[in-house]
């Protein structure tokens, strides 16, 4: 019944062609003709679903491989902060926030969910400046936020995520020369195939480090500190990255399943629609012969 | 040359850390726990290690557990990691950083790292000529800059092959 009641909007969506009521029990009924051609369009549709949710799932597994190390460098990079006891501190300068997203769609909830998570978090600190990656963040950030967005990136991690690229990305936001108290990663972890969080890690700047509590603890040197900053900052891109490509790769996949799902019952829905008829138009036409036949 | 500088430094390192050890209220862990990873590839994790030597950008050093907590940048070079059970590993890192934590763990993180014997010095020699060209002929400054810093990497590389 529910497969039913979502099977047109489904159709509507992929094909773009108004949905066709299919009922069997309708007395208008759709053509032959009709049916076949649309019956035609939605295997393709099928085939297609199929053949991208059999390349997200090839590419998930090399992008968790590459997510496993990188969580690793990067939960070894941020370390010093959960052992200094950095803290942002929310009044003496303005966040940047970095949005971690992609080019691609056709992934499920992934961007809009990292949207939202700015929204919030812009709404909070309205004065934030924004650094985004990826079209589909960009365009779904740029409506409300346009002021706020400083630098963009597209075609990020077209392959597999890189620390060059991570670093030449972290360079460029550098580049910008925007003063930040705290840079805000916002990314989407990678929970298991099928879930994922939308979190935000903080990048501390150095004057950050510097006022940090139990800093006094380790030999250190200034310029040190700065280049450990500026390090930190694009092991966490980098990390975001990899975490976010692998999280989209998952999602893709399960969404490509999803649809190849529902298209296979389209399809054998309208197979059946599709004999029914045809068997109705040979009983019409039999009728009509008989009748005639009867009549002589 | 290194080697005798990392000579020098160990007994002054470990009066260094024996003092820390005193004045700071860290619980004793004893041992130094080895965390070694880089952005493709984590080449150790939770190891445990007697001690390992690297050359930061204020010194070489010896570090063993219990070392003053330190945030070091490293610079190209060679690390070596000393264990009670495995025989010392010689790894030759790019650049990064190492940081020693008060709970004796000491992280590494590094751009590109590969072990010494795998490394081809010819390969590098050849490289290393071809950047000191560039230090001069390159077209822009950036560029020269950028030879510059290559040469750096190649030079450390061969001040390892010549020991």
């Amino acid at each position: 019944m529910l497969a039913v009641r979502s099977l047109p909007r489904v159709a509507s969506a992929a094909t773009g062609q108004p949905a066709i009521s299919f009922g069997v029990q309708t007395r208008n009924m759709a053509t032959l003709k009709e049916i076949s051609v649309r019956l035609k369009s939605v295997s393709n549709i099928a085939k297609i679903t199929k053949s991208m949710k059999m390349i997200a799932s090839t590419k998930v597994t090399k992008a968790q491989r590459v997510m496993e190390t990188a969580r690793v460098y990067g939960n070894s990079a941020t370390a010093l902060y959960q052992h200094t006891g950095t803290s942002t501190n929310e009044e003496s300068g303005k966040p940047l926030v970095v949005v971690v997203s992609s080019d691609r769609g056709l992934c499920g909830g992934i961007h809009s969910s990292l949207s939202k998570t700015t929204r919030k978090y812009l709404s909070a600190h309205p004065e934030a400046a924004l650094a985004i990656l990826g079209q589909k963040a960009k365009a779904q950030l740029q409506r409300d936020s346009r002021q706020q967005i400083v630098v963009t990136f597209d075609s990020v991690a077209k392959n597999l995520p890189t620390w060059t690229e991570a670093a030449l990305i972290a360079d460029e936001i550098l580049k910008t020369g925007i003063e930040f108290e705290t840079a805000n990663i916002i990314y989407n972890k990678f929970k298991s195939v099928i879930a994922f969080d939308t979190v935000i890690v903080p990048v501390h700047s150095y004057k950050a480090l510097l006022e940090s509590p139990k800093l006094s603890a380790y030999e250190v040197e200034d310029p040190v500190l700065k280049n450990y900053e500026e390090f930190t900052l694009a092991n966490t891109v980098f990390w975001g990255i990899a975490e976010g490509n692998a999280s989209e790769m998952a999602a893709k996949r399960t969404a490509m399943e999803n649809a190849t799902k529902n298209a296979g019952e389209m399809i054998q829905k309208l197979t059946l629609t599709y004999n029914r008829s045809r068997q109705a138009t040979i009983t019409n036409e039999l009728i009509d012969i008989i009748t005639g036949a009867m009549a002589v | 040359m290194y080697r005798y500088a990392t000579r020098v430094a160990r007994p002054i390192l470990r009066n260094v850390a024996a003092r820390s050890y005193a004045t700071d209220a860290t619980p004793a862990a004893g041992k130094l726990l080895l965390n070694f990873a880089l952005p493709h590839e984590s080449i150790l994790k939770n190891v445990e290690a007697t001690q390992v030597n690297l050359s930061s950008t204020e010194g070489d050093m010896g570090i063993l557990a219990d070392h003053v907590p330190t945030v070091a940048q490293l610079k190209p070079g060679v690390i070596e990691i000393f264990s009670s059970s495995d025989k010392p590993r010689k790894v030759f890192a790019s650049g990064g950083f190492a940081i020693i934590n008060p709970d004796s763990t000491l992280n590494i993180n590094a751009v590109e790292a590969f072990p010494v014997e795998d490394i081809d010095f010819d390969a590098a020699r050849r490289a290393a000529d071809d950047a000191t060209r560039r230090t001069t002929s390159a077209p822009t400054e950036q560029e020269r800059l950028a030879a510059k810093i290559e040469l750096e990497v190649y030079e450390a590389i061969l001040a390892t092959a010549s020991k």
